[in-house]
């Protein structure tokens, strides 16, 4: 073991972002298998990774949160919030598509920045805050559409964002959140900010004392996240069309859980881009297996607890073992 | 002579890629104060964690009262009677003082906890120690003199055989060491094994019996106290001759313009009225007690704590700090006093930490240019000779001497004018130490950078200082000239405003 840790490769693509590749591979042969290789289908893949593009774009968003040391648990309502306004704006008052989807991440970035201003300038305890805006964004999507649900348009009816998601077969989804989760990796470690952010979240004060405006990239970290709940909602409409309000609470943790189990620490100052969409992919496949299994969505959200509990747990260990 | 109550024998221990314990022998006999001593990273705490249950032992035997034992944790250690007291407490701050000595073993009266009882065994048991504290007190109202009695307290309530002292005095106040020797002397009397592990050559000599000395992982060998000299227990721990003779005169021109001047600075309790100027190319040493409020003098200058009022003067002209950013951007760096909490981020590498001031001139465009600052961090490492195996490792992984390093690399490359040292030798080894001030020497005389440098240690305030600021109670009582600055003429103004 401590051989192979050795070895160049494995130390530069770093063992845990090779472990979720077999982990995911196993998972494929294990479903193709209890399914008697339903699961191969492409269609089935397809509609895996619909689940997995507004999961990791959330799941990449809260990277940079968690990366501080914080934590956002308003994601997943958010996101709806986002959709919800947006769909309804386009619905309700002719607002164009365009407009609308802009809009969204407008929303996602009001949100983000709400949060941040509360966590970094206020000092607000971010449990707290994301908590409490997670209630917000709930109770707003709901004013806002009469808690009526909305339905976004086919693309029959014009709605050509769909074709974000995918034409045809093709997932174009796919490549705008490889291309998307390529920007967020350079930014968080080629860039000043990803640098600053996760300076700031292994260590705050030693960050501040060396003139580094931390209340600053603090607060960045929140718009970052916010701005790609926003692209989330985007992509969570374009793979499902209605939502909601009142949900969206159990996306928070498949999010966390995606970013804690490609190695990002929940104590901060580490963080995993690739690893964070390799997590997603994880648990985006056991979403669709899960239901191909033929068990319900409850099993899911008992399934995801698990994985969390445990993701979060291995961190800790890894890190009690360090010291 | 007395029986030996605890023997070390061979003990082994490897991490992955050090040997830190070569066959390391070590004995405490009934009655006895033995001292460890050894550089940083010499071992002694390794040692005393594979005591006391908290590493495992790779081979070798731990012989204690005639029987061959094993501990698997400290709670073990503890039960057997063998303890620890650390550096670093480990004390409830929110509790009491009675409440954090029996926690864990609180006396019971049905399934309430009998506080009554808990208080008055607390009583009992400082009295017996001739301790005057109140056990009702919260914990962190105490100085850390006093909570390092109740932790004491707390060992011998245990019904301690051996206690070890981890560098107890580093926190401590002189008056405090005092009462901390008084206890170790009668814990001495009662029979009591003691091991006590410092830096400090002075306290070894005057209260210890016997000097153990380790040096890499190794034995190196044992004296006896009284017939042994300061010179020869640090030939021992470093292998070669260390001399620290003061300073006898100022090294700084008379006409050396002034580069940092304090007006009437004003920051809550510990800062009032503090004055001074700082002129280039100058050691100004800061010295005085423990909470003399010379540290958070430093941080209102620096910005890293708000302050009421007062002007600063950089270069003549006036200027406004409010934040630590505004301070760097003025020239000034930071040393603090507590590498681990202030300097350095422990999960980063030397190269990231240290850019982390400068990160704006290795940018390409939005990108970190990494060649360069790698290029940057390897001369630094050459040039400040820190001891690590590539700029890209992890700070957490050197030692303290070189995380100190570290910090300071991250002011020079960012090109800081005035320095302010924050107890820059606290918790380093001798060989680190001179190699410290080495480079303070140079920076001043050689780049013409100006130094405040706060030191608890008189001999270092002495040694490296071309003027000495002395406070006491958050007011300056008082400014020497080198040569008229003595050990005697400091402490008197270090305790002027002290009632005694």
């Amino acid at each position: 073991m401590n051989k192979l840790k050795e070895n160049p490769f494995v130390k530069k693509v770093g063992i845990n972002r090779i472990m979720l590749v077999l982990v995911l591979l196993l998972m494929y042969l294990f479903f193709c298998i209890v399914t008697k290789w339903k699961f191969l289908g492409l269609s089935r893949l397809v509609s895996s990774l619909n689940y997995a593009y507004f999961l990791g774009f959330l799941s990449l968003g809260v990277t940079f949160v968690i990366a501080t040391g914080g934590i956002d648990f308003s994601i997943g309502p958010v996101m709806f919030c986002c959709s919800l306004i947006s769909g309804y704006c386009l619905k309700s008052y002719g607002v164009p598509m365009g407009a609308a989807l802009a809009l969204a991440v407008g929303v996602g970035l009001l949100f983000g920045i709400f949060n941040g201003f509360l966590v970094s300038y206020l000092s607000v305890a971010p449990f707290i805050v994301s908590m409490a805006s997670m209630n917000i964004a709930k109770g707003l999507a709901s004013v806002f559409t009469k808690t009526q649900s909305v339905s976004w348009p086919q693309l029959a009816e014009g709605g050509w964002y769909r074709q974000l998601v995918k034409i045809g077969n093709v997932p174009v989804g796919l490549f705008i959140l490889l291309f998307i989760a390529l920007i967020c990796g350079i930014l968080m470690g080629k860039t000043k900010t990803g640098r600053y952010i996760l300076c700031l979240g292994s260590n705050s004060e030693a960050a501040r004392l060396s003139g580094i405006n931390v209340k600053k990239y603090c607060m960045l970290a929140y718009v970052i996240c916010g701005v790609l709940v926003g692209i989330a909602s985007i992509f969570f409409v374009g793979a499902y069309t209605t939502v909601q309000p009142g949900y969206g609470d159990q996306y928070n943790n498949e999010a966390i859980a995606g970013a804690v189990m490609g190695g990002t620490s929940m104590a901060g100052g580490v963080a995993s881009i690739a690893g964070t969409v390799l997590g997603v992919f994880v648990i985006s496949l056991l979403q669709e297996g899960i239901l191909a299994m033929g068990f319900t969505k409850d099993y899911q959200l008992i399934l995801t607890g698990i994985i969390v509990i445990v993701a979060v747990y291995i961190d800790i260990a890894a890190r009690r073992r360090k010291n | 002579m007395n029986e030996t109550i605890l023997e070390l024998k061979d003990i082994d221990k490897s991490f992955p890629g050090v040997h830190a314990l070569n066959k390391v022998s070590f004995d405490v006999r009934k009655g006895e104060v033995h001292a460890l001593m050894g550089e940083n990273g010499a071992g002694k705490s390794t040692l005393m964690k594979v005591l006391t249950g908290i590493y495992t032992k790779d081979s070798g035997s731990i012989i204690f009262e005639g029987k061959e034992v094993e501990f698997h944790n400290a709670r073990e250690a503890q039960d057997a009677g063998v303890i620890i007291v650390h550096q670093e407490l480990n004390m409830m701050g929110h509790l009491t003082v009675a409440q954090n000595i029996f926690v864990g073993r609180e006396p019971m009266k049905g399934i309430r906890v009998d506080d009554k009882k808990m208080i008055a065994d607390s009583e009992a048991l400082f009295k017996r120690l001739n301790i005057d504290i109140d056990p009702r007190e919260t914990m962190s109202k105490l100085t850390v003199g006093k909570q390092q009695m109740c932790e004491i307290a707390k060992a011998i309530s245990k019904d301690a055989k051996v206690i070890i002292f981890d560098e107890p005095s580093s926190a401590l106040t002189d008056a405090e060491i005092e009462e901390l020797f008084k206890i170790i002397k009668d814990l001495r009397e009662r029979q009591l094994g003691i091991v006590y592990i410092s830096h400090r050559m002075d306290e070894i000599k005057r209260i210890t019996d016997r000097v153990t000395v380790m040096r890499d992982g190794t034995y190196v060998g044992t004296l006896i106290t009284k017939d042994c000299t300061k010179e020869d227990i640090i030939n021992m721990m470093v292998g070669r001759v260390i001399y620290e003779d003061p300073k006898s005169c100022s090294t700084v021109p008379a006409d050396a313009p002034v580069v940092l001047k304090v007006e009437h600075l004003n920051a809550g309790r510990m800062v009032q009225d503090v004055s001074f100027e700082l002129r280039k190319g100058e050691i100004l040493g800061f010295a005085g007690l423990m909470g003399a409020g010379r540290t958070e003098t430093a941080r209102a200058i620096f910005g890293a704590d708000p302050s009421e009022s007062g002007d600063i003067y950089i270069n003549g002209e006036k200027v406004v700090i409010k934040s630590p950013s505004d301070a760097v951007k003025h020239g000034l760096g930071y040393l603090s006093e507590d590498r681990k909490r202030f300097g350095i981020v422990v999960q980063k590498t030397v190269a990231e930490n240290s850019t982390m001031a400068t990160l704006e001139k290795y940018m390409n465009g939005i990108f970190i240019n990494k060649k360069s600052e790698l290029k940057v961090a390897e001369e630094y490492v050459d040039k400040l000779n820190i001891k690590t195996p590539g700029v890209e490792q992890l700070v957490v992984n050197l030692s303290g001497g070189n995380q100190q390093k570290v910090v300071l690399a991250k002011w020079l490359v960012r090109d800081c004018d005035i320095l302010i040292f924050d107890e820059p030798t606290r918790g380093i080894d001798v060989g680190a130490k001179s190699e410290i001030y080495k480079l303070m020497n140079k920076l001043v005389t050689e780049e013409g950078k100006s130094i405040i440098m706060i030191s608890s240690e008189l001999t270092e305030i002495l040694r490296m200082s071309d003027r000495v600021v002395v406070m006491c109670e958050g007011k300056k009582t008082g400014e020497l000239p080198i040569e008229k600055a003595t050990q005697e003429a400091i402490m008197d103004l270090a305790t002027r405003d002290i009632n005694m």
